[in-house]
């Protein structure tokens, strides 16, 4: 596995804004459309080391090797390195812009903002003043409702998902 | 973990054998000094509850109002630890979008209450009876509607399957076997406090992987059936995946769960082609509020 991720040179093309380094989370087939039953173009190895190049609802398309078509969004992760645990700094910074768009105001320091950590919330004292304004920006299901309508969302019927068979071996360990 | 766990199953074993002598509903009652002190803070009681504590709000069936209190105490002590955010529209905002996803549950009838937290941290929380919490450091993050009520579907999916309340009342059993009580006073719902302790902590310890995952699962769906395109949680695993794991920003959120690459992994087995017959949800990149 990191034989393959140091064959593969993580070149980002400046041109291609969205390329970013990711990792394939299973062997699955790349397809030359973001749809299932378009035609195979190859196939991408479990920990390999991919691009990603674009993405597009439920599907990433990604480069691995020389390579490049569409796999399940959820058989690649973004970020580079081999496992979920030794992500990299500063190339994992590079695959955040992926996502970070919207955060323009990540780089301004917050004065005054102190973190969330386990200390924090251990010593925590109880705020009954917070909590009333929390209550009052309660919204009702009848105005939840109406903004669903207002806006196109429609409730639809769906069923849940089964349990994956914790054997059959998909999680990095 | 695990020790705490068969240290208890020991003890309910020699409790059951015994079970003539056993009352916990005695144990759980609440010191008389402390029903004082709650009918000196009315400010801080809800304003449903009952004057008197039902001891056993915590064991077998709990009712939805004991399952509110434990909520609105652990929300209350996590609010005493990070403020809501000022910014009435953002919270009025969130708080429609998750009642929307909310009614998609099976949890429909509960008062939903969802906040945004005055916080750079990347996490998000939920606690019984229908509170559920993001950071603004998460908030801050997302890029569009759906990708919010991905977020949020998780949260309502740990209160929809009561993941918090039955890591409670293991903890709250352990507690009261060992008569450990607290008799000490504090503001907020004296009795709830006495049987969880500081709530918030609750949330610094998490719950275990498999009730994280089943969130997830439970989580894309319920933004489905909102209406969402079901990829937003997915995308905001993917977008803390690229984060270095080693950020202080994420190290309460993966303190308390498993890493977004797992997770991911976790969800693709489960969801597999399941979602291609889907209809096309909606993102609403456009009309997503963003924080000043």
């Amino acid at each position: 596995m990191r034989r393959l991720c140091g064959i593969l040179t993580l070149s980002l093309a400046s041109s291609l804004a969205l390329a970013a380094p990711g990792v394939a989370l299973k062997t699955e087939n790349m397809l030359s459309k973001p749809s299932a039953t378009s035609a195979a173009v190859g196939k991408m190895s479990k920990g390999m080391a991919v691009d990603i190049v674009a993405k597009q609802g439920g599907w990433l398309q990604v480069k691995a090797g020389k390579t490049q078509g569409w796999v399940r969004l959820l058989s690649v992760r973004a970020g580079a390195g081999g496992s979920g645990s030794n992500g990299l700094a500063g190339v994992a910074g590079v695959a955040g812009a992926v996502t970070q768009k919207s955060d323009p105001s990540r780089v301004v320091a917050v004065a005054g903002v102190r973190g969330l950590n386990e200390e924090d919330l251990k010593g925590a004292k109880f705020n009954a003043e917070e909590l009333s304004r929390l209550e009052g920006y309660a919204v009702s299901a009848s105005q939840a409702k109406a903004f669903a309508d207002k806006s196109g969302l429609k409730a639809a019927k769906i069923k849940a998902l089964p349990k994956p068979d914790a054997a059959s071996g998909g999680e990095t360990p | 973990m695990k020790k705490t766990f068969s240290v208890l199953a020991l003890m309910l074993g020699m409790y059951a054998a015994n079970s003539a002598a056993f009352d916990l509903g005695k144990i759980l009652q609440l010191p008389e000094e402390n029903k004082k002190q709650k009918t000196e803070q009315p400010a801080q009681q809800p304003a449903e509850q009952s004057s008197s504590a039902s001891p056993l709000m915590l064991l077998g069936k709990t009712s939805v109002e004991d399952e509110v209190r434990i909520g609105r105490q652990v929300a209350g002590d996590l609010l005493g630890a990070a403020p809501l955010v000022k910014d009435d529209t953002l919270q009025r905002y969130v708080n429609t979008v998750g009642r929307w996803v909310a009614a998609q549950s099976n949890r429909k009838e509960l008062n939903w209450h969802f906040g945004v937290i005055e916080s750079e941290d990347i996490n998000a929380f939920a606690a019984p009876g229908g509170y559920v919490f993001l950071t603004k450091g998460l908030y801050r993050r997302l890029n569009n509607e759906a990708e919010l009520a991905g977020v949020l579907a998780h949260e309502i999916a740990h209160v929809s399957k009561k993941h918090h309340l039955e890591v409670l009342k293991k903890s709250a059993m352990i507690g009261a076997l060992s008569q450990s009580v607290s008799k000490e006073i504090k503001s907020g719902d004296q009795a709830v406090q006495n049987l969880i302790g500081n709530g918030a902590e609750m949330l610094a310890r998490g719950l275990d992987k498999e009730a994280e995952f089943e969130a997830d699962r439970v989580g894309v769906v319920f933004a489905a059936r909102s209406g969402y395109d079901p990829w937003g949680l997915p995308t905001v695993l993917q977008d803390m995946a690229a984060i270095n794991t080693q950020d202080n920003r994420l190290a309460l959120l993966y303190k308390t769960h498993p890493t977004a690459s797992d997770r991911l992994a976790r969800l693709g087995e489960a969801v597999g082609d399941r979602f291609d017959s889907l209809p096309t949800g909606k993102e609403f990149p456009d009309r997503f509020y963003r924080i000043k």
